[in-house]
């Protein structure tokens, strides 16, 4: 009983949180996006990090659970219920903060209406919205009390490159522009599946552990390690991506490029840069390296911790290195797109900006703040409703001893 | 087929900020941003000079919309609002812009701005041409080589305004056209030619 009575709390401060980010939202929707500190030198903030971020985050539940049925794993079978709830969540929170960052949310029907598909968003609209049909039809299959395993199969075979496709196209978004030296890498789409890959899976790792504190699901200790294994994987993976892009970048010396990467190194981006190489690469690897280590289950989630943290460090740095250094440099630079008015109406307000400068208001990190609430609230309920239900159903299972009786394992 | 494009002398620019300002009145372009930016080349400051003492030179870029032959803000838009006339101008259609910004993210000149609030306009009216849209809060807009005159056959307004006639507005696809003819003969040049854009706007004496 103690047990609800905390959830509870934790669902009423959520909940109080969402309300405070949709406000936000409302206040942002009257009066346009000139309450962020986006301006015309960095046109994209923290909505669209927190976009990436996001498509990143939900990307280990669906390939943790597809991949349970498609490599035949059946370890990973066990969580293929709170898995793919989290990766329904995480790409519907993605989604929210694209519709957030439209300028103009009342056309966005327009992306139906006028489609064009030579623009990378647009297929990302596209596989988003497929990634999402199958995250819910998946998690609809498994929850039906004779769940068909043949139909869970084809979807799993589905799922597993679409998860794939959603990282790469939002990966493309970037890397395929020639305006932002730092983005235009053929590196950027394995860059985004690796990094996705950890920190989904540090995030599911992490979920797990909170549903098994608040007894809403019980997993086996020795899964939790596996995963933990597979985590290290791919941070190293992450890693090795990360110093062979740096490398390139660094080698030959260009002039543009080392402006770039001067930023990251040693400029403003560098907190993000190292804070990413450090906490997200280098603590967690030297941590769960070790096989003793990933039986701990705390080392577990601290090292978890710090990849989600480092990877929202990398989403950072990627993105916003690239809008300091115009290419079409010359004083006075770029015009800020806003107008604010000093004491003195005399006197014209500076407008410009030699290099591009952005700091998120107070309004903007309400509405992150708000959206994230908003994301987990709906992950708790729909863990309580699907999870709990099965929890009772498995028991009644269990007696008559015919359901889901483990043919794989 | 026409290709509409400009050529800009950039040995006879005096930096005086005419067509900047000519634009923004023509194109009601509100207050805190421009379609048409001066800038300094190699200062911090404008009206500032690169170099050291006495080896000091001064030289002003006029930069707006290239209008790119290989525009990457048309491909990136997901609606369709940023086009390709069939003239050669890029367009947008403030109507259907969804205000994604993608394209200001993949302009490699950064022309393009935004309406991040409502319009504030000194005086307090619409000082454009009437023919000019109005735009609303929530979506880009840019260098249109002032459609509403040129469709007429009148000369863009920051070429009619320049006082040292630096600019020059006519068909690229025309040989026999001035701006053919002085692309051909003083050498113009493109900004970031290694980009691959393959902008419209030409320079004349840019290296």
């Amino acid at each position: 009983m103690k047990n609800k009575a905390n959830i509870y709390c934790w669902m009423g401060a959520l909940g109080l949180l969402s309300l405070m980010g949709f406000g936000a939202l409302g206040y942002q929707l009257v009066n346009g996006l000139g309450v962020t500190g986006m301006n015309n030198a960095v046109s994209w903030g923290l909505y669209i990090t927190m976009f990436m971020f996001f498509v990143g985050l939900s990307a280990g539940g669906l390939i943790v659970s597809s991949s349970a049925t498609v490599f035949n794993i059946p370890a990973f079978k066990v969580v293929a219920k709170p898995a793919t709830i989290l990766s329904t969540v995480c790409i519907m929170v993605a989604g929210i903060f694209i519709m957030v960052d439209i300028g103009s949310p009342e056309r966005v029907l327009n992306l139906i209406l006028h489609s064009q598909f030579k623009s990378p968003l647009m297929w990302d609209v596209c596989v988003i919205t497929l990634y999402l049909t199958i995250n819910v039809t998946y998690l609809y299959l498994m929850t039906r009390p004779s769940s068909d395993q043949k139909k869970l199969k084809v979807m799993s075979s589905i799922a597993l490159p679409v998860a794939i496709l959603v990282h790469s196209v939002t990966a493309w978004i970037f890397g395929l522009q020639i305006a932002r030296e730092g983005w235009h890498s053929a590196l950027m789409a394995p860059l985004f599946v690796a990094s996705a890959l950890d920190s989904g899976l540090a995030l599911l790792i992490i979920v797990l552990v909170l549903l098994i504190k608040y007894k809403l699901f019980t997993v086996d200790k020795k899964l939790i390690t596996s995963l933990a294994g597979l985590l290290v994987t791919c941070v190293a993976v992450d890693a090795y991506f990360v110093f062979s892009e740096i490398l390139t970048m660094l080698y030959p010396q260009e002039e543009s490029v080392m402006l770039v990467l001067d930023e990251m190194l040693k400029g403003s981006m560098a907190p993000f840069f190292w804070g990413e190489v450090i906490l997200g690469f280098v603590i967690p690897l030297a941590i769960l390296l070790f096989r003793k280590n990933r039986e701990k289950t705390g080392l577990i989630i601290f090292s978890s911790v710090l990849i989600v943290i480092g990877v929202f460090f990398k989403r950072v740095w990627l993105l916003f290195t690239s809008f300091i250094y115009p290419h079409v440099e010359g004083a006075p630079g770029i015009t800020l797109g806003k107008y604010l008015p000093g004491e003195n109406p005399n006197v014209v307000p500076h407008f410009w900006l030699l290099h591009g400068q952005y700091a998120p208001t107070l309004i903007e990190l309400m509405i992150v703040v708000g959206m994230i609430a908003f994301g987990t609230l709906l992950f708790i309920v729909l863990s309580r409703k699907i999870l709990i239900e099965k929890a009772q159903e498995t028991k009644r299972t269990n007696q008559n001893q015919s359901f889901e009786s483990p043919t794989a394992v | 087929m026409t290709k509409l494009g400009m050529v800009i002398d950039l040995n006879r620019c005096v930096g005086c900020q005419t067509c900047a300002n000519a634009c923004k009145m023509q194109n009601n372009v509100p207050m805190g941003m421009l379609w048409n930016r001066v800038l300094t080349e190699g200062s911090e400051e404008m009206d500032g000079v690169s170099g050291i003492y006495p080896h000091v030179k001064k030289k002003y870029i006029p930069v707006s919309c290239q209008h790119c032959e290989n525009a990457p803000c048309v491909k990136v838009c997901p609606v369709g609002a940023t086009y390709k006339a069939e003239d050669g101008r890029v367009l947008i259609d403030y109507d259907r812009c969804i205000g994604c910004r993608y394209c200001m993210a993949a302009c490699p000149y950064n022309v393009r701005v935004f309406n991040w609030t409502e319009a504030v306009r000194h005086p307090g009216f619409n000082y454009g041409d009437s023919k000019v849209p109005v735009r609303k809060v929530g979506v880009v807009e840019k260098c249109s080589m002032c459609k509403e005159r040129t469709d007429e056959g009148l000369d863009p307004m920051c070429v009619v305004c320049c006082p040292a006639e630096a600019r020059t507005f006519g068909d690229l696809d025309d040989p026999n056209s001035e701006v053919s003819r002085l692309i051909r003969e003083k050498n113009g040049e493109t900004l970031l030619k290694e980009k691959g854009t393959k902008p419209q706007v030409y320079y004349l004496g840019l290296s």
